[in-house]
């Protein structure tokens, strides 16, 4: 069955139509990522999914409830844990109350348990767990908020940019992690990234976001084979015989 | 054999002159000479509308022909053109035209391959592109093209550090031109003055779906008389505007865009790019119009859609504006006139509603519209006459240097493509072929002598290929392809166009292709118009993900399926569509199935989805 089920949703800012009819769907145990350029609507799609926005039309099923318009805190008791953009952490709070923050919505001991796994995959964090998570370095920050999300247990975690600042060695070891959470714990992930490279290679399937649609879906073997993914995402240039090129193709999306 | 003469038949050697000009250069210079500082172009830069006078496009064109003179381009040799529409590209037409040279066009959405392959064929020592992205196509294939001289770029954005000695850019080209002039200041009007009325004014390749293009081979005397033709035909005045955009290499966008506005002194206005012509439509606001059905179709779905979108009210009120409007098109028809109530009706709903809707879509100052290239729904037409917009179809082909038959304003067969042209014989052959004759008529194909003579009959006829018939009040009606005739495995004949122009009458279908020859039935492929089945499908939360998958929702199939339903009532048992399916793949123009106008190229589709064609048998 499919943990994730969106079909249709159209969400507005004002008047402004940032998502113009978007389904897509997320099976158990997948890593599923949604590529697409600045203000495409990735943000916007993960925030509806979350509750923080309500989309005018369409449905959003999380293993078989219908959530959309529903209020955020409700859908993170359900299983659904969103990894803002930009970290968000609380910048005052020690590393460990950051952790304790994402296990907000549960009661119970084993908390300390799920602390511990979540040390076991970031050691760093562990060393520092006392400090203010202000003074955590960018990728260290980045942890801390993947952290917190496996604090609520999720069924499916939402990963908004988890690459965002980083340098190119750090997002590899993120990735990986990333990878290693989905394949020991289960972590069913939708993924936004900017990096279509990494994100092709980290995840299942993929789906192309442009100007608020899903204008090309496919596994992430067919993506990184189709030519617009290669020219427009993966940024590889035809050779051309004057060895520099302007113009682009026109996206076909096949 | 059906034979139809018009009054007046113009002898195979007889001048015809317009303004005192026998050929389109003489015409142009002496309008170039009249009209001087007014404008005779506009062109977007940067967002504005920018104008360009007579006096620029006759020293544009000199400055080409005087530069190409001295490159080494001999009488009768092709330059090739290879731009979207620009100025550029009439400045090198008529330049080229008048040093005795023949213009053709590429269009831009060929592949390098299909470059090489007019080069070849045509033997062009000139090549002009109009940027990179096109000087990239002859760079992949230069190797393959010997006898090409020199390139010309239009545009330089992008190529600020290229040089190659074959290339050249439009500048240095002008430069050419006046060093030139400044050398031999009579030479290119002696040259302009040298064409005669039986000299090639141009050559135009044919879409070629029967195999590998072929260069039409089309005279000064065969525009000359399109302009005397279309004098009597369609009007055109000095003060009028008109939107360039469909692809210039096209015979019915230069006949309409080029050689008569030479001879009526109309300004032209040059679209932006393909994909802004509904903007551009509106800013212009053209006096009349010309348009392929594929055009048509969009500004009616456009308008449909406006429609759905609206409110409640404003549903009604487009509703009974468009019935009102409605019957007075079928009362013209007829013949008839309104009667009071219905003419008052009629006027309040043109004030209210009728009026406004023509000024959203750029239509609102357009005495005439006409439409041709591929057949069209007579329902459109109808609803385009019902909204006040007075669209009109003609026929024609390369071969007959544009028009050959059209309706007018003074008399309209809706349904039919009119009446031939006055001074061009039209009889239709046993088989159902329509067979014209007359100063229309092309000279032949370049260098194919054997398939110039397969174009003609015994004794001299064109044969267009069309199947038709002449009714009683002169019109021609096209049934369909002769190649394209369908003989099912029951012995049937079927014109296929018919059913498909009704199926493409759908808001939803952009364009449908019957198979069936040698077949026990009737089937259908069919390529769905994006914009409006996504909106279908957003509007009745049905999902999808891309195109493949939209094309996939068994709500979009059963939707398609009720429209083939639709249009199968209107058809006999054995013409009836028996199974469809949709094409999965986003077409475009640079994919081999469609030509440049987006038709679907039948035998291209034949191959190409065979498999899909083998799944309803």
């Amino acid at each position: 069955m499919s943990v994730l089920d969106i079909r249709n949703v159209e969400t507005f800012y004002g008047a402004i139509m940032a998502l113009r009819g978007v389904s897509l769907t997320v099976e158990q145990g997948e890593i599923v990522t949604i590529l697409g350029a600045n203000g495409a609507g990735k943000t916007t799609l993960m925030k509806t999914i979350s509750g923080l926005m309500d989309p005018e039309k369409g449905s959003i099923d999380f293993n078989g409830v219908r959530i959309e318009g529903m209020e955020p805190d409700k859908i993170v008791a359900m299983g659904l844990a969103h990894v803002p953009e930009g970290r968000e952490v609380f910048p005052y709070l020690s590393i460990e109350e950051n952790l304790r923050m994402g296990a907000y919505t549960r009661r119970g001991a084993d908390i300390r348990d799920d602390i511990d796994m979540v040390y076991s995959y970031f050691p760093i964090l562990k060393e520092r767990r006392a400090q203010s998570a202000g003074f955590l370095s960018g990728g260290q920050q980045q942890m801390l908020a993947i952290g917190r999300g496996l604090m609520a247990r999720p069924k499916l975690m939402l990963l908004d940019e988890p690459s965002l600042g980083l340098s190119p060695l750090l997002t590899q070891e993120i990735f990986a992690i990333i990878k290693r959470l989905n394949a020991e714990q289960g972590v069913t992930m939708l993924l936004v990234e900017q990096n279509a490279n990494v994100a092709l290679h980290t995840a299942h399937k993929g789906y192309v976001l442009e100007m608020g649609r899903i204008v090309m879906a496919g596994s992430c073997e067919d993506l990184r084979a189709s030519d617009d993914i290669q020219e427009f995402y993966l940024g590889r240039q035809e050779e051309t015989q004057r060895g520099q090129k302007r113009w682009k193709r026109r996206k076909t999306w096949r | 054999m059906v034979e139809m003469t018009q009054d007046m038949i113009i002898p195979d050697d007889a001048p015809i002159a317009m303004d005192g000009c026998d050929t389109m250069v003489k015409l142009w210079a002496k309008r170039c000479h009249e009209l001087g500082d007014q404008t005779a172009h506009r062109e977007k830069e940067l967002g504005v509308w920018q104008a360009y006078s007579w006096t620029d496009y006759y020293q544009g064109g000199k400055w080409a022909g005087l530069a190409l003179l001295s490159m080494g381009l001999e009488k009768g040799q092709p330059v090739q053109i290879l731009s979207e529409d620009r100025r550029e590209w009439l400045y090198v037409d008529l330049g080229v035209a008048a040093v005795g040279g023949i213009p053709s066009g590429v269009y831009t959405t060929d592949s390098a391959e299909q470059l090489a392959y007019l080069i070849n064929d045509s033997g062009a020592p000139f090549l002009f592109v109009e940027n990179d992205e096109q000087l990239d196509k002859f760079l992949e294939v230069r190797d393959r093209m010997p006898g090409l001289h020199k390139v010309i770029v239009f545009d330089r954005d992008g190529l600020a550090s290229f040089s190659d000695p074959q290339v050249m850019f439009w500048d240095e080209l002008i430069e050419l031109g006046q060093a030139e002039e400044q050398a031999n200041p009579k030479k290119f009007e002696a040259a302009l003055e040298a064409v005669t009325p039986q000299d090639a004014r141009m050559l135009i390749y044919t879409s070629g779906t029967t195999g590998p293009p072929k260069g039409a081979m089309i005279t000064h005397r065969n525009m000359m008389y399109q302009g005397f033709a279309g004098e009597q035909t369609l009007e055109f005045f000095p003060t009028d505007e008109l939107l360039c955009f469909l692809p210039l290499c096209h015979v019915l966008e230069r006949l309409i865009s080029v050689d008569f506005p030479i001879l009526a002194g109309c300004k032209v206005n040059f679209a932006e790019s393909p994909e802004t012509v509904f903007d551009n439509l509106r800013e212009v606001s053209p006096h009349s119009f010309t348009g392929v059905p594929r055009i048509w179709e969009k500004i009616y779905s456009r308008i449909s859609i406006m429609r759905s979108e609206a409110g409640w009210v404003g549903r009604k009120a487009f509703d009974w504006a468009v019935a009102a409007g409605m019957k007075k098109a079928l009362a013209k028809e007829d013949g008839r006139r309104l009667g009071p109530v219905d003419s008052l009706n009629l006027a309040l709903a043109d004030l209210l509603v009728l009026r406004n809707l023509r000024n959203l879509v750029g239509l609102s100052r357009t005495r005439r519209c006409t439409t041709g290239a591929a057949p069209i729904s007579p329902d459109l037409l109808r609803w385009f006459e019902a909204i006040g917009v007075h669209l009109l179809e003609g026929y024609g082909m390369t071969e007959t240097a544009g028009v050959a038959t059209v309706n007018t304003l003074a008399c309209n067969f809706v349904g039919t493509v009119g009446e031939v042209l006055p001074g061009t014989q039209m009889r239709i052959a046993p088989d159902g072929e329509i067979q014209l004759k007359g100063p229309g008529i092309f000279a032949g194909y370049w260098k194919k002598p054997e398939k110039s003579a397969e174009t003609f009959t015994e004794d001299g006829w064109l044969k267009t290929g069309d199947v038709g018939m002449i009714d009683n009040h002169g019109a021609l009606k096209i049934t369909g392809r002769l190649k394209d005739i369908i003989i099912t495995a029951g012995g049937k004949n079927i014109t296929p166009a018919e059913i498909e122009s009704k199926l493409k009458f759908s808001p939803y279908i952009s364009d449908a292709v019957v198979i069936g020859d040698r077949r026990k039935y009737l089937t259908c492929l069919i390529m769905i118009d994006q914009e409006n089945v996504e909106r279908f499908a957003q509007d009745r939360q049905i999902p999808y993900a891309d195109f493949a998958s939209l094309t996939r929702a068994k709500e979009v199939v059963d939707l398609i399926g009720d429209v083939v339903k639709e249009v199968n009532k209107s058809f006999a048992q054995v013409e009836q569509i028996k199974d469809f399916r949709l094409i999965d793949i986003l077409l475009t123009a640079e994919d081999e199935e469609l030509t440049p106008t987006m038709k679907l190229k039948r035998n291209f589709v034949n191959t190409r989805h065979a498999a899909l064609i083998e799944s309803m048998y």
